[in-house]
């Protein structure tokens, strides 16, 4: 762990440039370019809220923040998993020829998704006052949660994308996980859906607890309760603990299998 | 740690590839393993007990065949694979030309290229976007520095990539059958720079199948052959043995 922190403050340069490297490359080549970072969620944003607040009805009212609320992590925390999945093996050819620490490319996948993310919540930061939902100070809580989602999405990312090494039917199989998280995952719906007797069940799922924390400080103008942030962070400790572990003790090889 | 003035050592190296034969690198593979079902891997020794010191200021030469195991050898001193057995030392810092353009990416301009090659090979921002005009001017490539390096000729991006390796200033660069590329004014420029490089006290692992290069530049050769030092010394002799066990297996081929 100490050495996870110190090649990351290391490499933190180069970690730096590999993330603008691949938003760069993921832009390119588009009229927009960078633009699209900030377009890609405002036009989802407007699509949502016509969908809701026209077609689809529900009896939450500002669906539209109470769903991007929570979906926008889960969109960083989704794709930093399907693009850091792939990271030491699509990154193969360098790794046979310099040699340099692999964690960069899982934090760089991770820190390019982050960049995507904080761009993302201006557009959301337009809608709250465009829809007459009141901009709680709730929000300056949201670094919070952030640290923690990040700190998760780390863990899982380092696992994932050292088990991709070996093999790569993982990178499959991360995609068939993510799409049923999604939905066991209470973001367009609400916990309390749930009958009070099976909420136990939905509070296995270990991202259920950083989630809840974006949505009471942006939604709903409300801070978690201390258990459910203790929680948060342990599930986040746990996994990079674990995810890292993983990790380092196969890094070495990988080359050998890239 | 090895004795003073010594730039590299290697002691008692081996390197121990798993050979898969018909890969499959999937599930399927792991469950052939539950299933105990015959393994098809064999172990291959690309390196096998290899010792020997570089002096401080040397330039020493690798030779032997295709797939002698010279450049596994070069790939365990840049830190790529970490030796199956024994150990490696590398006094002060090292530059890895283990492929020239190793990780240039094609659609970074050549400028982008040079920071990100730079802190690959561990160098910060600040010394790279020091040296950033040495680099450019030493390349030759002008105004195109700020264009992606996949409009560059192939002449153009060996001449970035060859720069930004030496002008980052290594103790020790590691060449890996580079210097065959390039017009013949741009080579002579590379060999002046290594020389220069010797000069400052440099180390140098050269890996060529020019004969006349090796000759030319080397203080020392090896000479490789199936993973072991097969023979060790000054140029001249080690080439000559090079070449008549080369003439040999050619007249006894026949």
């Amino acid at each position: 762990m100490i050495e996870l922190v110190r090649d990351t403050y290391r490499y933190r340069e180069l970690i730096w440039a590999l993330a603008l490297k691949e938003l760069k490359i993921r832009y390119k080549r588009s009229v927009l370019g960078f633009m699209w970072a900030l377009l890609n969620p405002a036009l989802l944003m407007l699509v949502l809220t016509l969908v809701f607040s026209t077609i689809m009805r529900f009896a939450i009212p500002h669906y539209a923040i109470f769903l991007l609320s929570v979906l926008l992590p889960w969109t960083f925390f989704s794709q930093s998993l399907s693009y850091a999945v792939e990271s030491i093996v699509s990154n193969g050819d360098l790794i046979k020829k310099v040699s340099v620490p692999k964690l960069v490319f899982p934090m760089a996948a991770i820190v390019s998704n982050l960049i995507n993310l904080f761009l993302s919540l201006i557009p959301l930061a337009l809608l709250v006052p465009a829809m007459r939902h009141p901009f709680y100070w709730t929000w300056f809580y949201l670094p919070v949660p952030l640290l923690a989602l990040t700190i998760f999405t780390l863990g899982m990312t380092f696992f994932f994308a050292a088990a991709n090494v070996y093999y790569r039917d993982v990178s499959h199989i991360l995609q068939v996980v993510l799409s049923a998280w999604f939905y066991v995952t209470p973001i367009i719906y609400s916990l309390d859906f749930i009958p009070p007797n099976h909420r136990w069940i939905f509070k296995l799922n270990p991202i259920i607890y950083v989630i809840n924390g974006f949505r009471l400080a942006v939604y709903y103008g409300a801070l978690p309760k201390a258990p459910s942030i203790i929680a948060s962070f342990a599930c986040a400790f746990i996994s990079l603990f674990i995810g890292f572990a993983i990790f380092s003790k196969y890094q070495n090889d990988f080359v050998f299998y890239v | 740690m090895p004795a003073n003035g010594i730039a590299i050592r290697v002691e008692n190296v081996t390197q121990r590839f798993r050979v898969i034969h018909e890969r499959h690198d999937t599930v399927r593979e792991l469950f052939s393993k539950l299933f105990r079902q015959r393994s098809s891997y064999s172990d291959f020794e690309a390196v096998k007990n290899v010792s020997f010191d570089v002096p401080k200021g040397q330039m020493i030469g690798l030779i032997g065949r295709n797939g002698s195991g010279k450049s596994t050898l070069l790939k365990i001193i840049a830190g790529v694979y970490r030796p199956t057995v024994g150990k490696v030392h590398v006094t002060g810092s090292l530059a890895p030309l283990i492929e020239l353009g190793a990780g240039f990416h094609h659609e970074l301009t050549g400028r982008e290229n040079i920071l990100l090659n730079g802190l690959l090979m561990g160098y910060s921002k600040a010394e790279m976007l020091e040296r950033e005009q040495r680099i450019i001017d030493f390349a030759e490539i002008g105004d195109f520095i700020d264009t992606p390096v996949k409009q560059y000729s192939s002449g153009m991006y060996m001449r970035l990539a060859f720069s930004v390796a030496t002008e980052v200033d290594p103790d020790v660069l590691l060449i890996d059958e580079i210097l065959a590329v390039g017009d013949a004014g741009f080579q002579q420029k590379c060999f002046d720079r290594l020389r220069s490089f010797k000069q400052a006290g440099k180390t140098i692992a050269f890996v060529s199948h020019s004969m006349d290069q090796v000759e030319q530049h080397c203080d020392r050769v090896l000479l490789i052959d199936k993973g072991s030092i097969l023979a060790a010394g000054l140029p001249h002799e080690v080439i000559e043995a090079y070449q008549s066990s080369m003439g040999l297996e050619v007249v006894g081929a026949h």
